[in-house]
């Protein structure tokens, strides 16, 4: 349960309960889910979801908390438009505080179809590392209004969460104690992790989260830490060949 | 202390274009990431600083760089370390400007970072707060390798040159009100992440260092009008090949290795 009287002590435990859920035998879906609960608690929203979205055609939506937000979901993924696609394409929240009094030109049949549902507000948040686009996080309230500026600070930490479980989920199996040890600056981690992420790219024509993902095991294997293994890569002391799978 | 090859009248004109420069991508569907380098690139150029540095604070309120003079991967080491300790996050706090005249003397306040420092060859440091009313959103860092304060009239046109991009940066998308300031950092901070990845793309295609990578990304963006995160984007995932970038040779600049 989040502290919601003390957002700071309530964020760390959170982190610390999502770590925890990545290590245990669900693969992470429980981390995923926690995150959610996370939101509906410190954000004062009716609903939220969270997809996993490689295109517009592939997604996956891993957490709904209720009736109202499946059917967004589900009406967003039929259509191939709504706010969580326009997040996820322009790497932008898309922020309606007002959907009623909103004209809405980016996803305007999507706008008439939940024109029923009782949703005042909706947000929708893209998780995203750099150029990895991993998906996005919808939240609704039925009555319109603004997200106050805590919130919006509070959604973001929630989104760099969601960013977490969401990759950490790829490494199921893998011990929480060691994703802990560098997962929680993932984020905002050192330059060089980005850059040597971008050097696996170009020597072996993988994507971006392939690269990433590629970088973490070989951490996990030689026992040393991501940005120690960045570094040597960067600075050409490793050999890119040892990379290879 | 590059201004100093400017006399007079031909300093007065560079800053002239300068700001010029800067009003005019902020009037265009400019990409911030791309004013910022413009920014920290004039204030090396124009000012008493040999490095510049523009820190922003993301939503945890913790400073991350935005853009800095050179890639050199030294430097950026710097800037990684004033995350936790020095001027900048003192600036920061406090919003107040932050002069450092001899970064020796400062040791017992910061004393990794006076050692740092110190080893690149820096011997003070200002940090100018970017405020945008009562808010700070980070901070404008210049190394000089002299020590001393900086002469009054720079540093007015370092405040200058922060507001201005402090209005830049808030101004990417109209404000519609307060929050969107939290959101447009945390764009600008992915920004980044993506132009580091690309640069790391670069370096590999062309066997370039990281600054020459950058360089090579910016020359594109510019000359083929793009936005220099989207080329960044484009290149991460392989929508752009990078031998398309380092085909377009910047003029009198022949290609040349990496050099660390």
């Amino acid at each position: 349960m989040v502290d919601r009287g003390n957002p700071v002590a309530g964020m760390s435990q959170l982190r610390a309960d999502v770590f925890a859920a990545l290590g245990d035998p669900s693969g992470g879906t429980d981390a995923v889910a926690r995150v959610c609960r996370a939101c509906m608690e410190l954000l004062h929203v009716d609903g939220v979801s969270i997809s996993v979205i490689s295109s517009t055609q592939h997604r996956e939506t891993l957490y709904a908390s209720d009736e109202i937000i499946s059917r967004v979901e589900s009406l967003q993924f039929t259509l191939g438009e709504g706010p969580c696609f326009e997040a996820f394409h322009t790497h932008r929240p898309v922020l309606v505080p007002e959907l009623a009094q909103t004209s809405i030109t980016a996803w305007p049949i999507f706008a008439s179809e939940i024109g029923d549902l009782p949703i005042g507000a909706i947000f929708a948040f893209p998780i995203q590392h750099g150029a990895i686009g991993i998906g996005a996080i919808d939240l609704y309230r039925r009555l319109p209004g603004w997200l106050s500026e805590e919130e919006l600070a509070t959604a973001l930490q929630l989104v760099d969460l969601a960013e977490v479980a969401l990759l950490g989920r790829q490494s199921n199996g893998a011990d929480g104690a060691i994703l802990e040890a560098w997962l929680p600056h993932l984020p905002h981690s050192r330059e060089e992790v980005h850059q040597a992420t971008g050097m696996l790219i170009a020597k072996f024509s993988i994507t971006a989260e392939q690269a990433l993902s590629r970088l973490r095991g070989y951490a996990f294997v030689t026992g040393v830490v991501i940005e120690d293994v960045a570094h040597d890569i960067t600075t050409r002391r490793l050999d890119l060949a040892e990379l290879d799978n | 202390m590059n201004h100093l090859a400017y006399s007079g009248a031909t300093r007065e004109t560079r800053l002239l274009q300068a700001f010029v420069e800067l009003t005019d991508t902020l009037v265009a569907d400019y990409d911030i990431a791309d004013v910022l380098h413009q920014l920290v690139a004039n204030c090396v150029e124009l000012l008493d600083a040999d490095a510049a540095g523009l820190m922003l604070s993301d939503q945890r309120g913790n400073l991350a760089l935005l853009a800095s003079s050179s890639e050199n991967t030294r430097l950026l080491e710097l800037f990684q370390l004033e995350r936790s300790q020095g001027p900048c996050v003192d600036c920061f706090h406090t919003g107040e400007l932050i002069v450092v005249e001899d970064i020796a003397a400062a040791a017992d306040r910061w004393p990794q970072f006076a050692l740092r420092a110190a080893a690149e060859g820096f011997r003070s440091v200002h940090a100018v707060p970017l405020q945008l009313r009562r808010q700070t959103i980070g901070a404008l860092n210049l190394f000089d390798t002299e020590t001393g304060p900086m002469d009054p009239q720079d540093l007015r046109v370092a405040r200058a040159l922060a507001d201005t991009a402090t209005i830049g940066i808030l101004q990417e998308r109209a404000i519609r009100r307060g929050e969107v300031l939290t959101e447009q950092l945390q764009t600008a901070l992915n920004n980044r992440i993506t132009i580091e990845q690309a640069k790391g793309v670069l370096a590999h295609a062309g066997d370039l260092d990281m600054d020459q990578a950058f360089q090579r990304l910016r020359h594109y963006a510019r000359s083929t009008s793009a936005r220099l995160s989207e080329i960044a984007h484009h290149l991460v995932t392989g929508a752009l090949q990078p031998q398309v970038i380092l085909d377009r040779q910047p003029i009198g600049d022949g290609p040349s290795p990496r050099t660390d």
